[in-house]
């Protein structure tokens, strides 16, 4: 009886590792573990309440573009346009703002042209076949452009001019400042609270766009259609799966959480920047693929992409911290990233291998006790 | 000193012609969640065509790899050419003249045969590739085979038979002194398969030990000289082939009698339910009309590349189609793609099970729910699990698919396996037409007859089932009328009762201009 519930208990284990990409989400949340130990030792104030509030704030857009790109890379495609079509939401709405048009109305309308623009990426990747690299390429680009066009080349002034101060301040504390739970800390005489850790509602907009999404993933059909395009899309098509629905499918995905990051930083700053989201595509490879999303398609879970994003955070804000200046912090994380594609590299290699039965992984696995067996 | 005593022991070991070239015992090899070789010995001699037997999953391709060193053993004895073997690998098995071709085709398809047969020990002159020589060399072999492929073609654009026979050309390439087989045959036409059998007796002649996997049986009894069975990753037995007899092995493998091996159940034929009219789609699909009608299977013969894969592409519309219209039930069907045709009912196992078939990258039970998701989801696309579950595990237990567990990748499982992964795929959707192209290939004796079973099932349900094979016997024994196709076109038509190999054969290689010849008569 107790040997069958340790047996049935292990089993459990056993599946638990055996769903999609668990693995390596697993031995990189060690990773990110002993990088905040390491963090705290350089610099005590690491986990303080209030690093932790920040930190916490800072993940959200990193994890938001994360997950647009997760979704794009994980049917076999890249998504080079996310960083520009964060500055083009940013630059619309803040431009509309300026110009007296209500938030709700103006971040409608900059939904709306960004769900435009990853149609468009999938449509050129999925019907028109181009390579995803080249289609994504030139929507970055035509994206920035607009980026840049919707204010005659020029960062806009702050919002509040067109909008007034209160539907200002609701901008961004709904985006970026707004506390929506407070651990500690105390008042000042204001009647403002300081200090203490606080979820800010960036989090909660991240962590609402992860259920959403890894729900999507993880438990519907589209999902499932996802993740067979990017495993083999000729068995996929012949299986009834739609590929160009699918892929537009990620790629509006993408689009919508680029969206939602550039709002984000648009209410950070109160205005628009034509720069905004610059190489943030980039940003979004990274905590995809730290996180266990393979770069060919098929492999990886959401889970991974939150603890990408969340090393990447915490590189940024962990060297800060340790007052890194902006070149080592640049150089260190630059070689994390290498290091963390190389052990995804290795690790595919190693399956891959097996597909053509040539088991890399298991001959490296077995090498030492191979060397006892030699020796008898 | 110990050298030279070792040199005269060898010499004396050559002298006395070791009776085995290779001897295995006690081989162990663990995957997670499976023993795939349990104390497996396994001997080899010399001049001798071994053919291994088992069902899917028994350890054949396993025990191989571990021979060819491609899988470290996790314990046993490899003795090679009488020197036992302590640490063994692929370089290892590669010098003492060990060579595989693989059950699944290994091949750079952007590269051209020759440089696929030269891969990775390129001629060269002064650090420079010589091009000429090694398409030269290439020739020269592809010649032994007596096939007729341009060494100078890419891959990717040669026919699987002919991808396979480049493949073999690779193996005789080495000089090798063992040379493994894994199912070498499944994809080849039978021209093809006379000549490697030809080849096989001459490696014989020359006093090289060749082993020899396959399903298709009746292979076996025309070029193996003994035949080693194993079951569940063990050892079964080895004899003589004079001494066996064909059912004798079978129940070996299987371990129990099959009875049947072309089970059929007579059903009364009923109404038209699938049409094809004038359909054109590309060379290889030229005014094909078939119907189908309830309570009968149709076999698909004829000889690799007559087109038949393209028929059943165009059909399901994985292909576009030039002109020609498809009725069910009397209905006209538009199918623009494969959604459209298993939306109304008619589906497709595909043939290429890598390519087409599976995403091997993804678990089994994700692999079997993909073109059903629609059935065991709700309005909002939300994927109920149990009921997937459930269909899953009915499919793995009716097919006997061996594996640890439906989550498995499904790239883990033994070739037959994985072949029944994709057939299973398609049965849980209440189809009105299944198309099956070459549901067998790969699968075990005791599998085929659950294959042919459950088209029978459908068969009995009044659902139109048309099955694509290369294999005669199970085309003969199996469906209640035949269609021969050659060419991109339909030949010949019989009922069961009617058709003659001769008569089959004769059909599927009538050409264009013989086949003028006939119209005008
Ligand atoms: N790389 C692998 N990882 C995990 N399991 C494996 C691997 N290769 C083989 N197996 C398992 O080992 C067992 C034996 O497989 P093997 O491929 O040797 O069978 P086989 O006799 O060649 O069958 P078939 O006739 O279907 O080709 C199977 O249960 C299979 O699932
Ligand atoms: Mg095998």
């Amino acid at each position: 009886m107790n040997t069958d519930k340790t047996r049935r208990g292990k089993n459990y284990f056993k599946r638990l590792l055996a769903v999609r990409g668990m693995g390596q989400v697993i031995s990189v949340t060690i990773g990110l573990i002993a990088l905040c130990v390491v963090f705290q030792i350089l610099s005590s104030n690491f986990f303080s309440p209030d690093n932790m509030g920040n930190l916490l704030r800072q993940i959200a857009p990193y994890l938001i573009i994360g997950i647009a790109q997760s979704y794009v890379l994980i049917t076999g495609n890249i998504d080079l346009s996310i960083g520009s079509i964060m500055g083009m939401s940013s630059m619309m709405a803040a431009t509309m703002m300026t110009k007296g048009v209500h938030p709700v109305w103006a971040i409608l309308t900059t939904f709306i042209c960004c769900v435009a623009a990853g149609v468009i990426n999938g449509q050129l990747v999925a019907t028109c076949k181009l390579p995803p690299f080249i289609a994504t390429l030139g929507t970055m680009t035509i994206a920035r452009g607009i980026a840049q066009i919707v204010n005659n080349n020029h960062n806009t002034d702050t919002i509040s001019i067109g909008i007034g101060k209160a539907t200002t301040e609701a901008f961004k504390n709904f985006f970026y400042y707004g506390k929506i739970l407070t651990f500690g800390g105390k008042m000042d005489a204001g009647g403002n609270l300081i200090g203490g850790f606080s979820i800010y509602s960036p989090v909660i907009i991240a962590i609402a766009l992860w259920l959403l999404f890894n729900f999507l993933l993880s438990k519907t059909r589209t999902g499932r259609h996802i993740y067979a395009v990017g495993s083999n899309a000729d068995a996929a098509r012949l299986s009834g799966v739609n590929i160009s629905a699918t892929i537009t499918a990620a790629y509006v995905v993408s689009a919508a959480c680029a969206c939602v990051a550039g709002l984000i930083v648009c209410a950070t700053t109160g205005m628009g920047a034509m720069d905004t989201g610059n190489s943030y595509e980039l940003y979004a490879v990274a905590a995809s693929v730290i996180g266990g999303v393979s770069t060919l398609g098929g492999q990886g879970i959401l889970l991974g992409t939150v603890i990408g994003a969340a090393i990447w955070s915490v590189l940024q804000n962990g060297l800060q911290f340790a007052g890194a200046p902006v070149a080592i912090r640049n150089i260190v994380i630059g070689i994390i990233v290498v290091l963390s594609v190389l052990l995804d590299v290795l690790i595919r290699r190693g399956s891959q291998r097996r597909l053509t039965d040539t088991p890399f992984l298991n001959s490296l696995l077995n090498r030492g006790q191979e060397k006892t067996e030699s020796r008898v | 000193m110990r050298s030279d005593a070792a040199v005269a022991d060898k010499a004396a070991r050559e002298r006395n012609a070791p009776e085995y070239i290779v001897e295995m015992s006690g081989i162990n090899k663990a995957f997670p969640g499976v023993q795939a070789l349990d104390n497996v010995s396994f001997q080899l001699r010399a001049g001798e065509v071994l053919a291994l037997l088992g069902e899917n999953g028994a350890g054949k391709s396993t025990l191989m790899k571990v021979l060819s060193g491609i899988y470290p053993r996790d314990s046993g004895e490899i003795i090679v050419f009488g020197a036992k073997q302590g640490e063994y690998n692929a370089k290892k098995a590669k010098e003492l003249g060990v060579a595989i071709i693989h059950q699944e085709l290994n091949m750079c398809s952007h590269l051209t045969v020759a440089e696929n047969i030269f891969l990775g020990r390129e001629l060269t002159k002064r650090g420079v590739l010589t091009q000429t020589e090694m398409n030269n060399k290439a020739r020269e072999i592809l010649g032994r085979l007596n096939v007729d492929i341009d060494p100078e073609t890419v891959v990717g654009d040669l026919a699987v038979s002919k991808q396979q026979m480049v493949e073999i050309a690779k193996a005789l390439s080495i000089d090798a002194r063992i040379l493994i087989m894994d199912e070498p045959t499944s994809a080849l036409t039978a021209k093809e398969i006379e000549d490697l059998f030809r080849i096989i007796r001459e490696l014989r002649a020359d006093g090289r030990g060749v082993i020899y996997i396959s399903h298709r049986l009746e292979e076996i009894g025309r070029i193996a000289d003994r035949v080693t069975i194993m079951r569940d990753g063990k050892y079964i037995t080895d004899m003589n082939n004079e001494d066996t007899t064909l059912p004798e092995i079978i129940s070996y493998m299987v371990g129990r009698e099959i009875k049947e091996k072309y089970p059929k159940i007579s059903c009364q034929r009923g109404g038209k339910i699938f049409e094809v009219r004038n359909l054109n789609a590309g060379l290889m699909v030229r005014n094909i009309n078939l119907e189908l009608y309830k309570g009968e299977i149709v076999g698909v013969a004829g000889l690799m590349g007559a087109g038949r894969t393209e028929m059943t592409r165009a059909v399901f519309g994985v292909d576009p189609k030039e002109s020609g219209q498809i009725f069910l039930n009397g209905k006209q069907l538009i199918i623009r793609g494969p959604f459209d045709a298993i939306k109304n009912g008619v589906v497709l196992v595909p043939e290429d099970r890598k390519k087409d078939g599976l995403c091997v990258r993804l678990s089994v039970r994700e692999n079997i729910s993909l073109p059903s998701l629609d059935i065991i989801s709700n309005r909002f696309g939300y994927v109920n699990l149990r009921s997937e579950r459930a269909m899953v595990e009915k499919y793995i237990r009716e097919l006997r698919i061996r594996l640890p567990h439906a989550e498995v990748e499904t790239v883990s499982l033994s070739g037959g396996n994985q072949q029944k992964v994709v057939v299973s795929k398609w049965l849980a959707r209440n189809s009105q037409v299944v198309i099956f192209d070459e549901p067998t290939r790969g699968i075990d004796v005791a599998a085929k007859v659950e294959i042919y079973n459950l088209m029978n099932d459908l068969k009995r349900n009044g659902i139109g089932v048309m099955f694509v094979s290369s294999e005669m016997p199970e085309i003969m024994g199996v469906s209640d009328r035949i269609i021969v196709m050659c060419d991109g076109r339909i030949t010949g038509e019989f009922m069961a009762g009617e058709a003659t190999q001769n008569e089959i054969m004769k059909r599927a290689t009538m050409f264009d201009d013989k086949l003028a010849v006939a119209e005008s008569v």
